[in-house]
């Protein structure tokens, strides 16, 4: 694919989402567009190679079958048997300009195809290293065919002082009683950008469990749309999000149920420490005709610091009767009474933040689809909740 | 060992505690009666450290030392322990982990290492015996959708794998049918020692016939208005509050 000209590259740019529009009210884009204005202006040559260490520290970490891109290169593919990795041979131009962005800049689209059960998770980990400011773009479509089954684990990462921004693209299509796991983990530098769109297409009697954690990154954005245009599917997907000073992580979610009977289920959790901002935006849109929907939404967050924020918003739009539909949205902080009560138990108070941090996060952790990810996902969260306590006691002392 | 001297306390602004005195030694079990409001919950969570509380005037020592100066952890690791009247609720935490993680708090405190996951669990297992307690508690959430009862067997359970050197329990008999009373009085004799110290804040007097106390003292609108040996709590009940309020006023 030819790159398109520089001008028109900036025209792109120029053209990225503002908070004028209601889809992107809270979430302010200019750092993106900066470091992509930046990125073109200055010319880099080839990207750097990531650093091979830190793909190793991951890849070692989860028990999967990996294939690494690095700085947006398919670097290594080793796919398990019944799932073949190629190339796409067009990456549609996509609605937005984030979506044109990425399609004039992506190296290889990539294209995984699952045919039968295939027990091995697939591993993808898309990691950046740059020591210059830099933009990264990956795009992948996962088709499964009918009943074909397997479980992926989405893993991002970045290092290095410089800018970064990177754009991610990743395309579910799920065929007739296929069923597909997935777990999106976004650990990335705590300075660097990420925008990310999930879009899924559920088959016949198919179904989608996944669950995103969102570690790191400064500015955040990540959309996942999920279209279930035949009957029968079972969708249920959760995030949580950890936030620390600095971080702005937003999290948009869209459900079509164009016919019934189907179920989708979300659950989003936050845990806010610090001058940070969240956003939690769960729109499901029930079409006419789509009778025998259950959607169920819910966004629960804890807030530790009165610097943080959330801003919380479920959409519900149903144009048919026969439906089932809840959602629930709770933002509340760590509960006096408990915390007490675990420091007269000896605890000291980081530990015991600790503690009720990681009980309100733990639901989602046993529920996470692939079980190869579980321990490397409760160690991270882990981690992250460790630094957010100590937070804490820096904010009071 | 633990020596509470013309102590005040306020929440919210209002004086609940008028300058309390009272000294317990190792060895003694003592009873704090008194009408509701009169400020015996207040006495607890000031001892324990709770910081809704601001203590206004007067002095708690603890084997010697200024307990009010410690952290309510630290307080913990030293030896005090509470027993809430309202055990709290904390799903998503499981009950082995806290009384594990809390004992390993107090060992370290001491200089020990951590207990040998066998040895903990044998341990429990015994203790929840004693208590009449279901071993699958042991992997439940703390005191998650336990009944009255239960959070009061489990309190207990803390304070026996814990072994405080001064329990302090609020209220631990109210809300239990009789044998979760007698349970809970088993628990709380089995931890009677000449090194240990026991103060239960006790509305009635059903308790004491199961735990002897070596003194009783009646409290009132903050402070010790009365004491007396296990007879007083026999009188009281006869008598009701109001003589002891006469008594005070008098």
């Amino acid at each position: 694919m030819s790159r398109p000209s520089d001008d028109k590259l900036r025209e792109i740019v120029a053209r990225f989402p503002t908070t004028r529009e209601e889809d992107w009210k809270y979430t302010d884009l200019s750092r993106a567009r900066d470091i992509a204005a930046r990125w073109l202006e200055e010319k880099p040559a080839a990207a750097a190679s990531a650093s091979p260490d830190r793909a190793a520290a991951i890849t070692d970490s989860i028990d999967a079958a990996w294939l690494v891109i690095a700085n947006g290169e398919l670097q290594t593919s080793r796919p398990p048997d019944g799932v073949t990795v190629g190339k796409v041979d067009y990456i549609p131009l996509g609605d937005s300009a984030l979506a044109e962005f990425n399609a004039a800049l992506v190296s290889d689209g990539i294209r995984i195809r699952v045919s039968g059960k295939v027990s091995t998770p697939i591993g993808l980990l898309l990691i950046d290293s740059a020591e210059r400011t830099s933009v990264s773009q990956a795009y992948v479509e996962i088709e499964f065919d009918d009943g074909a089954s397997a479980g992926v684990i989405e893993y991002h990462a970045s290092r290095g002082r410089a800018d970064q921004y990177a754009n991610t693209f990743v395309t579910f299509g799920i065929g007739e009683a296929a069923s597909a796991s997935h777990v999106r983990i976004q650990d990335r530098g705590r300075q660097h950008v990420q925008t990310s769109k999930t879009r899924v297409r559920v088959g016949k009697d198919a179904s989608f469990s996944s669950a995103s954690f969102d570690l790191g990154g400064c500015l955040v954005r990540n959309d996942i749309d999920i279209d279930i245009a035949r009957p029968g599917a079972d969708v249920s997907f959760d995030g949580l999000y950890l936030a620390g000073d600095g971080q702005h992580i937003d999290n948009h979610t869209r459900v079509d149920h164009r016919v019934g009977p189907a179920t989708s289920r979300q659950e989003y959790r936050g845990i806010l420490n610090g001058r940070c901002r969240c956003v939690w935006n769960g729109k499901a849109i029930v079409h006419e005709g789509a009778d025998g929907t259950d959607a169920d939404q819910a966004n629960h967050n804890l807030l530790l610091s009165e610097k943080a924020e959330i801003d919380a918003k479920p959409e519900l739009e149903i144009y048919t009767d026969d439906v089932k539909c809840s959602h629930g949205t709770t933002v509340g902080q760590l509960d006096e009474t408990a915390l007490f009560y675990l420091r007269s138990r000896g605890l000291d108070r980081n530990a015991a933040i600790q503690v009720l941090t990681h009980a309100f996060a733990a639901g989602l952790v046993t529920r996470v689809p692939v079980p190869a990810a579980r321990d490397a996902v409760s160690s991270l969260i882990e981690r992250r909740l460790e630094e957010l306590a100590v937070t804490i006691e820096d904010e009071e002392s | 060992m633990l020596d509470i001297k013309d102590l005040k306390a306020r929440v919210a602004g209002n004086d609940i505690l008028n300058g309390l005195s009272l000294s317990v030694k190792a060895g003694e079990v003592h009873a704090i009666m008194g009408p509701n409001g009169s400020g015996k919950s207040t006495l607890a969570q000031v001892v324990a450290g709770h910081d809704d509380f601001e203590v206004t005037g007067g002095s708690v020592s603890f084997k010697g030392q200024d307990l009010l100066d410690l952290d309510p952890e630290e307080r913990a690791r030293e030896g005090i322990f509470l027993g809430f009247q309202y055990p709290v609720e904390i799903p998503g935490v499981n009950n082995a982990y806290l009384l594990k993680a809390a004992m390993n708090a107090r060992r370290a405190h001491r200089g020990e290492g951590e207990i040998d996951s066998f040895e903990f669990l044998k341990l429990a297992r015994e203790k929840m015996a004693a208590l009449g307690m279901d071993p699958k508690f042991l992997n439940r959430g703390v005191n998650e959708g336990f009944s009255g009862g239960e959070k009061k067997r489990n309190e207990i359970l803390q304070m026996a794998m814990l072994e405080p050197e001064c329990a302090i329990l609020d209220e631990t008999d109210s809300g239990l049918d009789i044998d979760a009373l007698k349970a809970v009085a088993a628990g709380v004799n089995a931890l009677r020692s000449p090194d240990r110290a026991i103060v239960l804040v006790t509305h009635y007097q059903r308790l004491l016939d199961y735990v002897e106390p070596d003194f009783v003292h009646v409290l009132s609108q903050g402070r010790i208005v009365r004491s007396g040996d296990k007879t007083l709590a026999l009188e009281l009940e006869e008598k009701g509050y109001d003589w002891v309020r006469e008594a005070a006023s008098a």
